[in-house]
């Protein structure tokens, strides 16, 4: 019996007028989405190749490290950013590597493109957020009250089918008939990327196979919903208009909402204000230097004078440095905790919106959550490190020491190897850092999916069929 | 060919009574019993508790007081068990309309629990009810009121249960569909089904029923045997009684706590 309500199911639902339509939509919309994508990505790459030989350009014909300008690293495109872009076109994709200091991304894309700022790209994240939910609610409003309006439910109940195996072959029928006629279209959308020429690592076919599945989750969340919605309503009118105030409340609003609700309640010193608190004590500390620096007496032995001097120059700014970067160092935690919370405290208001959950798990799955700019920091410092090192090793001096001693007129005059500068090697965000960072939003979607599936069951017992 | 297996009821009603949540009472403590091969008219107004009654035997609502009963099974007791014996077709039967009509009879002759039968066994019920065998293949979207009714009846006759409930069956059909769907309910009385049929319709009530009920504000005011009406105006008789209901009693008021 159940297998003949669950039949029935499918077949009432991929023969309707309806599904044909919203489907043929919603794949050309998920497809699309991979193209898109798929393109964006390999532009991206090009600007990416580009400019990483266009920073090794400038050494062309330099034949001291002293004269190199500045050196430049980049965020290498993962294919996944360009399918769920999270905050990857906000952030800056190029830091300035100096071999000491606070380091800063610039250029962010949308800096780059405002337009994409207002209008924001057509990514699959996009997709699964508003195709998603509302080919659930199209198709699942009138799941019920819409059989009672037709009659069929009482006809049906007048056979000896209880009424948990009736709703049990209803939600579990449209689950499947949807969640795989979806599949079937994202399936033809992952084609298109090696066909596109998207190379993937096994890690980001894991991790998209994962993005899928939160979207198919939270598919369900809004289609359960909608099941439970027509079956304590009783006309189909009735359950659209809900549902619609549902989508608009939850999908819209609240996760704006959830962010001015948290800023009133949190107070995040502004980056303006950290500056100017910087600003003032590095001013503070170059006066001090000052002092020692008038103080500075040379050896006798003039010859060595501007060595000795840029030797004391480097100790001075080696002490300034360490002393910027331990206060610099607690403003930014200071920030950086309060921020956390007034994240936290955003996401955990948002989340009762089942659209949240599937941003911050996508984001996270496809490494483009909030944690990637703060991940491009640490990896370019990484860098730095091993740049500064570099440098120094070079020229004998440390980088950025405020002073560049270029020998005129020695008798090495070869140009520099490029090949010798240390390369950026970009790591992407772990696998399993991502998942783990996921997991508590994809069980947020689980739940969302078992109460409303628990939801519909009950008010479906209790449902007047007449 | 009449089979009265025996005086025992196969629908029985038993001091049936239904008062809703907000006090308004639908039905009074209505009494009935249709054995086998026997087809029984209720008539009455509208909120006069025909529908209210096959409801309850469908066990689509708890009645307050008293049992309907299904060869003895009191349906809000083993609604399951009591369903299990009964088909129903209602007023304005809308199946699925994405489906063909085989379809449909596929589907609901599985929930009714028969499996076993096959796309041929459906052509032999479709075209035994009067529907062609060029629409058999047809979605329903296409169907006129009077085709789909006959597969209402089709989908009750599948069910091949001793007891038939049907809910306003002939309203809205044209005289001809209204005349075949009379005679089709004749050959299922004549192969021992107990029918229970509430209707507007005086003249098709009168022309196939073995009793006829008139229901007014919940309570049974009028049931004879068809013979007893033999050679009476029943259409003066209901129009005596709703006459006398306007004057003594007012539809079914909610009653104060």
């Amino acid at each position: 019996m159940f297998r003949a309500i669950l039949e029935k199911e499918i077949r009432d639902l991929l023969g309707s007028t309806k599904f044909v339509l919203t489907f043929a939509v919603s794949a050309v919309l998920i497809i699309g989405a991979f193209a898109i994508g798929a393109t964006r990505h390999n532009l991206n790459l090009r600007q990416y190749e580009a400019s990483v030989a266009e920073n090794l350009r400038q050494l062309d014909g330099l034949t001291d490290w002293n004269q190199m300008e500045q050196n430049r690293v980049f965020l290498p495109p993962q294919p996944l950013a360009a399918l769920v872009s999270g905050v990857s076109n906000d952030i800056g994709r190029t830091i300035t590597v100096t071999g000491r200091g606070e380091l800063t991304a610039t250029d962010s894309r949308y800096g780059e493109d405002p337009i994409y700022a207002v209008f924001r790209f057509l990514d699959l994240k996009f997709i699964f957020h508003i195709v998603f939910s509302l080919f659930a609610i199209l198709l699942g409003f009138d799941a019920v009250c819409g059989e009672k309006e037709r009659g069929t439910l009482r006809l049906a109940l007048a056979n000896a089918v209880p009424r948990h195996t009736f709703i049990a072959g209803k939600l579990v029928g449209s689950v499947a008939a949807l969640a795989v006629s979806l599949l079937i279209a994202v399936g033809a959308g992952c084609l298109l990327l090696p066909v596109m020429g998207v190379s993937l690592s096994g890690g980001d076919w894991i991790r998209l196979v994962l993005i899928v599945l939160t979207g198919l989750l939270y598919f369900g969340a809004f289609l359960t919903m909608s099941v439970f919605v027509s079956a304590v309503t009783h006309r189909s009118s009735s359950s659209f208009m809900a549902m619609l105030v549902i989508w608009i409340v939850g999908v819209l609003i609240v996760p704006r909402v959830s962010v001015l609700l948290a800023g009133r309640a949190i107070d995040v010193p502004s980056v303006d204000h950290m500056s100017a608190q910087k600003a003032s004590y590095r001013e503070q500390l170059w006066k001090e230097s000052r002092e020692l620096m008038a103080n500075f007496q040379p050896k006798a032995n003039t010859a060595c004078a501007a060595t000795d001097f840029g030797r004391f120059m480097d100790s001075l700014m080696d002490v300034r440095e360490a002393r910027t970067q331990i206060y610099t160092a607690r403003l930014n935690e200071e920030r950086y905790n309060r921020q956390q919370e007034q994240q936290k405290l955003a996401f955990n208001i948002a989340r009762v919106s089942p659209s949240t959950s599937l941003t911050l798990a996508t984001s996270a799955l496809a490494g483009t959550f909030l944690t990637l700019k703060e991940h491009f920091v640490d990896e370019a410092s990484g860098y730095q490190d091993a740049y500064g090192q570099f440098i120094k090793e070079k020229t004998g001096l440390n980088p950025a020491a405020g002073i560049k001693v270029i020998k005129i007129g020695e008798s090495n005059q070869e140009p520099i190897d490029p090949d010798e500068l240390p390369r950026f090697g970009y790591r992407p965000i772990p696998l399993d850092q991502s998942v783990a960072s996921a997991a508590g939003d994809v069980g947020i979607l689980a739940i969302f999916n078992l109460l409303f599936f628990a939801g519909g069951f009950l008010a479906f017992s209790r449902y007047d069929v007449r | 060919m009449k089979t009265s297996h025996n005086n025992r009821p196969v629908l029985e009603a038993v001091d049936l009574t239904k008062r809703y949540e907000d006090g308004v009472l639908a039905l009074d403590h209505v009494n009935f019993a249709i054995p086998a091969g026997e087809l029984f008219a209720m008539l009455g107004g509208n909120g006069a508790g025909k529908t209210t009654t096959v409801n309850l035997f469908l066990n689509l609502l708890e009645p307050t007081e008293g049992e309907a009963r299904v060869n003895g099974v009191a349906a809000h007791l083993e609604p399951l068990k009591a369903k299990s014996q009964m088909a129903f077709v209602s007023e304005n039967v809308m199946l699925y309309p994405n489906f063909t009509a085989i379809q449909n009879l596929d589907f609901f002759a599985k929930l009714s629990g028969h499996d076993e039968y096959g796309t041929r066994y459906y052509r032999d019920v479709l075209l035994r009810v009067g529907l062609a065998e060029e629409s058999h293949n047809k979605r329903l979207k296409g169907f006129s009121k009077g085709m789909r009714q006959k597969c209402g009846i089709a989908i009750a006759i599948l069910k091949n249960a001793p007891a038939i409930l049907l809910d306003e069956p002939t309203a809205g059909l044209d005289p001809k569909a209204g005349h075949d769907f009379i005679q089709l309910l004749d050959s299922l009385r004549r192969e021992g089904k107990a029918i229970l049929m509430s209707t507007h319709d005086i003249f098709r009530a009168r022309e196939v029923a073995d009793t006829i009920a008139i229901m007014d504000c919940g309570r049974i005011i009028m049931q004879k045997r068809a013979a007893e009406l033999q050679g009476q105006d029943l259409v003066q008789i209901y129009m005596r009684y709703m006459a006398g209901r306007t004057e003594s009693s007012p539809i079914a008021a909610p009653v104060e706590s």
